[in-house]
């Protein structure tokens, strides 16, 4: 045990690297702006009360305000209101800062629609590339046609195209149809994931062909088995495929940051971010980390509850 | 229930020829075996049949219609797989299920959910869990049709294999070594209760398997195939007694047929070990020949022999004993079958001179097809048909 030591050192070390980004991440989402700035307050901040000036700033009272209020501070000089106003204002607007910070990621942008078009976006890409990638993997390990070894080896080639390499025709192309700001834009151009293809083509060759034969002797079609016989089970595999493609386009920035401009209606999560993006006085630290949590937090809660069966799915063991 | 027909069928794999123009008539109800060394193309022809191979050239009918343009699933074909071949996904009952759900129910009928509450579904549902409980008891899987076959034994899983098998009632039923991983007791106890179903089903069985005790206690005709041909298909007893050719006798019958070599004399006596026999053929070619000799053929004499030998090795099972003699100029040894009781004069080393029954005697040409017809030369000249 004691010769191991320094392995679990390094573990640690290796873990400490990964963990420290999300630790910062969660950390700043509870934390005041001052205790950011100043690097104060441990993991969670003091927590004290603080004052949000923009909120102070909009029921700043003009004339009209001190002429309405004038009825509630009988006696006093419109000045003395205006104080009385603005102390109202100031206790009003002071907040605890996590509170602060996970409301102004839900109010300053519409954060729940940006979370709704993540899904919608997330899913319907990896439906398609299910419904894609099954078939065309199923023809590529089970059935005989001529010129099948030249289509894998065209898949395998795929593989190796970067997606930033094509991101400028494939914009091209979707501008030329219209489909610029939809979610069409979004999902049409991830819906054939050669990965995918190439993941459940090399699982599928682990199924025994008697067990398709068999399937065909008992009446099914070339369809029924693909959907009846193949994805039951290749569960496993199905579930690595998931994480790797929903990760992906979930917290992908690059392309819904290209393809949707200027529609707010249609951003996803990580373009949500950017409604953060320092205006100059750097302010926004808090409510920018609190969206970030509030982003992964989906996809990790997913994680944990897959995780055995992701697992499983790693190491494509789930028959025999 | 239908009658099988195959035509000169001939199947390659790239350049190795499996079948070489295969040709079978199994008619209508009949059990017929298909036995032959690993490797012949059993599986193969198998798989013609059941439409998951095409064939290179020939016919396969099915109750008198060619079926060349029909899917395996529509052939309506059951067959057992030599590995089980079950859904691993779905329970013993499902698995059972599945080949009557497939044909009885429709497409939304099939759906989960939505397919209950189509009407009928109930109706047809209920009516295929029936029939798969009665297969399942006659199985002896009752208890199991709630497992995954992941839960299973290999016995277990065979079982359940021929259970959706037996489950519909097709035109054939096409078994590739379903008991090839039982265990000895199980074996017989399912080889009985097969040979039952087809009896009770009068239904076409097409049966392969290495177990030549399973092919001659269960069929109507034993095919034998070798290197993609069948060399002889007949009734169980005639392919023991009466083979046509010298592989069809080497391979039925264990222990195995003793083969001698053999001369034909210029006037067509036969000649073992320089002796002349007092047999003779009638016609064909001179020079050597083979002299099949079954190991119950053989018995022990005391005086003069062509064959004489010492004991090298002896196997008591108990109502019988198989003895292996050495014989001076021969290369392998011959197997005798005798009785426990002579064991007191086949001790280890001990010399013996054998006899045999002329009428018993298989003689083979030097291209291994037996000759029938012979000549007895002490009695009066006799013909063996
Ligand atoms: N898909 C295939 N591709 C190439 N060769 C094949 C294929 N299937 C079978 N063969 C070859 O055909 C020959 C016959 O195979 P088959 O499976 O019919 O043998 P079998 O008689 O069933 O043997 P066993 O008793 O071992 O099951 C074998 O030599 C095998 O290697
Ligand atoms: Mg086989």
């Amino acid at each position: 045990m004691t010769r191991d030591w320094w392995k679990h050192l390094i573990l640690i070390l290796g873990v400490i690297i990964v963990i420290a980004p999300f630790y910062m991440m969660v950390s700043y989402s509870f934390k005041s702006p001052g205790e950011i700035d100043r690097g104060e307050g441990g993991f969670f901040g003091r927590q004290e009360l603080m004052v949000d000036e923009r909120c102070v700033k909009l029921r700043d009272p003009d004339r009209d305000d001190i002429a309405v209020a004038a009825g509630r501070f009988p006696g006093h000089s419109d000045s003395d209101i205006r104080d009385a106003l603005l102390a109202e204002a100031q206790s009003d607007c002071s907040m605890r800062p996590v509170i602060f910070n996970y409301t102004k990621a839900f109010t300053e942008a519409p954060l729940l629609r940006y979370l709704l078009n993540g899904v919608i976006v997330t899913a319907s890409i990896f439906f398609i590339q299910v419904i894609v990638a099954l078939p065309a993997a199923y023809a590529l390990a089970k059935l005989k046609f001529w010129g099948r070894e030249a289509v894998f080896s065209l898949v395998l080639f795929c593989l190796l195209i970067p997606v930033h390499a094509i991101a400028l025709p494939l914009y091209i192309m979707l501008a030329k149809l219209g489909l610029t700001n939809t979610y069409a834009a979004l999902v049409v151009p991830w819906t054939i994931s050669v990965f995918g293809i190439f993941l459940m083509r090399q699982f599928f060759m682990t199924v025994p062909d008697d067990l398709i034969d068999a399937a065909r002797m008992d009446g099914m079609g070339e369809f029924t088995i693909v959907w009846r016989v193949m994805l039951p089970t290749a569960v496993p595999a199905l579930l690595a495929f998931a994480i790797f493609s929903i990760v992906a386009h979930w917290n992908d920035y690059f392309w819904p940051r290209i393809v949707v401009t200027g529609n707010r209606d249609l951003f996803t999560p990580p373009l949500g971010l950017r409604e953060f993006k320092g205006d100059g006085d750097g302010s926004f630290f808090g409510p920018m980390m609190a969206t970030a949590t509030v982003i992964v937090t989906p996809l990790i809660v997913a994680f944990l509850l897959a995780q055995k069966r992701f697992i499983e799915g790693i190491t494509l063991n789930g028959m025999k | 229930m239908a009658g099988l027909s195959i035509e000169n069928v001939t199947k390659r794999f790239g350049e190795t020829e499996v079948l070489k123009g295969v040709s079978l008539d199994i008619a209508d109800g009949e059990f017929v075996s298909l036995v032959g060394p690993s490797g012949c193309g059993k599986s193969t022809l198998l798989r013609i049949i059941a439409g998951l191979e095409t064939q290179g050239a020939g016919s396969v009918r099915i109750g008198g219609t060619p079926v060349e343009d029909q899917r395996a699933a529509d052939r309506n074909l059951s067959m057992v797989f030599q590995s089980y071949a079950l859904y691993p996904h779905l329970t013993v009952g499902e698995n059972i299920a599945v080949p009557l759900r497939m044909r009885r129910l429709n497409g939304v009928q099939r759906l989960p959910l939505v397919g209950g509450l189509m009407p009928g579904t109930r109706a047809v549902a209920r009516e295929i869990g029936q029939h798969v409980a009665d297969a399942a008891t006659m199985l002896e899987i009752g208890h199991l049709l709630d497992r995954k076959p992941g839960q299973l034994s290999g016995g277990q899983r065979q079982r359940v294999a021929l259970g959706r098998a037996l489950v519909r009632d097709p035109a054939a039923f096409l078994l590739d070594e379903p008991l090839s991983n039982l265990d000895a007791k199980l074996r017989v106890q399912t080889r009985a209760e097969i040979a039952q179903l087809h009896r009770r089903l009068a239904a076409t069985f097409v049966y392969v398997t290495h177990d030549q005790v399973e092919a001659m206690t269960m069929s109507d005709r034993i095919a034998v195939m070798m290197g993609g041909r069948i060399l002889q298909c007949a009734p169980p007893d005639v392919v023991y007694e009466d083979p046509d050719r010298i592989e069809v006798a080497e391979f039925i019958g264990s222990p195995k047929i003793n083969i001698l070599p053999l001369e034909i004399l210029p006037d067509g006596r036969l000649s073992l070990q320089d002796r002349a026999l007092d047999l003779a053929v009638v016609e064909g070619a001179r020079g050597v020949a083979s002299l099949g000799l079954r190991p119950e053929a053989l018995r022990l004499k005391s005086g003069d022999s062509p064959l004489r030998g010492r004991v090298v090795h002896s196997e008591n099972l108990g109502s019988e004993m198989f003895v292996q003699i050495d014989v001076a100029d021969l290369q392998e040894r011959i197997t005798l079958r005798a009785t426990p009781e002579q064991r007191g004069a086949l001790a280890l080393g001990t010399p013996v001179a054998l006899d045999f029954d002329l009428h018993k005697a298989l003689i083979f040409d030097a291209d291994g097809a037996r000759i029938r017809r012979l000549r007895h030369l002490n009695a009066a000249a006799s013909e063996v048909a």
